[in-house]
């Protein structure tokens, strides 16, 4: 049985050579315009009598093929090196590309902030607590910022405010972590409340907008904004736009709620206010 | 060196580098991997397994090292971790050192204790100081419970490996 099946092996082993062989000579002759299946394609008889009649006439050329083979397989590798690095080129575009985008964004906010004195920074990593919302910046005291900072994107929308400081880092608690609050106003009417986290919403990701009077119109969509009120924000920093509007559990005190104008989940990039003029 | 102090040397050299891993994993990796909005405690996971395997003496040093990174990880200004974590590592270390018996599902009940009492402190923290509603917070806590022991199975072979290398404890 085992010779038979070895037999069986051999066979099977020697019909793939022969395709194998087939089919490389078919391509090599074709010059790689026709593969195999393209030979089945034809009648039998007259490839087979093609391919064995050029096979003895055209050793010389098997032997320039691959002679070539060596070649082609240099200029592989030099094409690789030179996909790798026009590669890295691109990589470097894009981040070059993507860090003009935020300094042009900045730059308008710049513009129309002079007042203020920025500090860029990344985000090195986020809180492991379930509990909180905020992050560590890659600067800290050294590069002068200050604890309370407030903390805003590259367009300008409030992000947070640095709630602990070192030498070569930061912390900084998002406008939606339930430790922050700060007085805030609508932007369309000026009416003003006090924007600050809220558990529930921190788990959807947006902030409460409470302590706002009662004939305050509330419309979705509305622009919150900073007051300025306190001085350790400056004002007229954007913090989000209403998405809702919610009575609480008395039944009596209704609020707002904000959905950040910052990314906060994709944040990368962020800015330091390390001096404003107050304006109150 | 007397044979004790090498001893303790080849313990903090195996655990110095694993808690920089925990930390560094607690810290960044494990940030992104959220599962029903939550993000799974490896530390505690972590402190749990050496205190069942080593007992309360080193489950509570272990215990100490692994709050104080559990604090940095969570931006915590006080140490808030570094405490309970302590008292953590010593009450599994008791638990293992007299009421349990080794293997994986000790282990792994040491584990739901580690991470509920952790949990449990949260939740109560956020409603004492932020006013949450405990029971949307509770939810949140039990999440967390549930998702961290996912990783208590590969912690478990390296507390007994370490275990095992070092002779600690018992």
């Amino acid at each position: 049985m085992k010779d038979l099946i070895s037999k069986k092996v051999l066979r099977i082993g020697a019909a793939a050579v022969l395709v194998s062989v087939l089919a490389a000579v078919t391509v090599a002759l074709s010059g790689g315009n026709a593969g195999f299946a393209a030979m089945l394609s034809e009648p039998f008889f007259k490839p087979l009598k093609s391919a064995l009649t050029s096979l003895v006439g055209s050793l010389e050329h098997v032997y320039d093929y691959l002679y070539r083979f060596d070649e082609l397989e240099a200029e592989n590798a030099a094409l690789k090196k030179r996909v790798a690095q026009l590669e890295q080129d691109y990589r470097e575009y894009t981040e070059i590309s993507e860090e003009n985008g935020r300094l042009r964004s900045l730059l308008g906010f710049v513009e129309r902030h002079e007042e203020m004195t920025l500090e860029p920074a990344t985000v090195i990593s986020w809180t492991a607590s379930n509990f909180s919302s905020s992050f560590t910046a890659s600067k800290g005291s050294d590069a002068g910022i200050a604890l309370y900072d407030p903390v805003v994107d590259e367009y300008g929308n409030l992000v947070g405010q640095v709630t602990s400081v070192s030498a070569a880092s930061c912390v900084v608690s998002t406008v939606i972590d339930t430790t922050l609050s700060l007085g805030a106003q609508m932007y369309e009417n000026g009416e003003a409340g006090v924007a600050g986290g809220d558990f529930a919403l921190m788990k959807e990701g947006n902030l409460k907008l409470s302590y706002i009077s009662d004939t305050a119109s509330l419309v979705i969509g509305n622009t919150v904004i900073t007051s300025g009120s306190g001085g350790v924000y400056p004002a007229g920093l954007v913090i989000g736009a209403v998405s809702g509007i919610a009575v609480g559990s008395s039944g009596l005190d209704p609020y707002a709620i904000v959905e950040p104008a910052a990314d906060i989940d994709a944040l990368t990039h962020i800015y330091v206010i390390t001096d404003f003029a107050v304006s109150e | 060196m007397t044979r004790r102090k090498n001893g303790v040397l080849v313990k903090a050299l195996i655990l110095a580098p694993y808690l920089i891993l925990l930390y560094l994993l607690q810290s960044t990796v494990f940030t992104h991997l959220q599962l029903w909005g939550t993000k799974p405690l490896l530390l505690p996971v972590a402190a749990a397994g050496i205190a069942f395997f080593c007992g309360r003496v080193e489950g509570g040093v272990f215990g100490l090292l692994a709050g104080m990174m559990m604090d940095l990880a969570c931006n915590q200004l006080t140490v808030q971790f570094t405490l309970l974590m302590t008292f953590l590592g010593i009450l599994i270390g008791l638990l293992s050192d007299t009421v349990l018996v080794q293997g994986f599902p000790s282990y792994l009940l040491g584990c739901a204790l580690e991470l509920v009492l952790t949990s449990a402190y949260q939740v109560l923290s956020m409603w004492v100081l932020n006013g949450a509603p405990i029971a949307l917070s509770a939810a949140v806590g039990l999440k967390q419970t549930l998702y961290s022991l996912i990783f208590s199975l590969p912690l478990y072979y390296l507390s007994r490996f370490y275990f095992r290398v070092t002779g600690s404890g018992r």
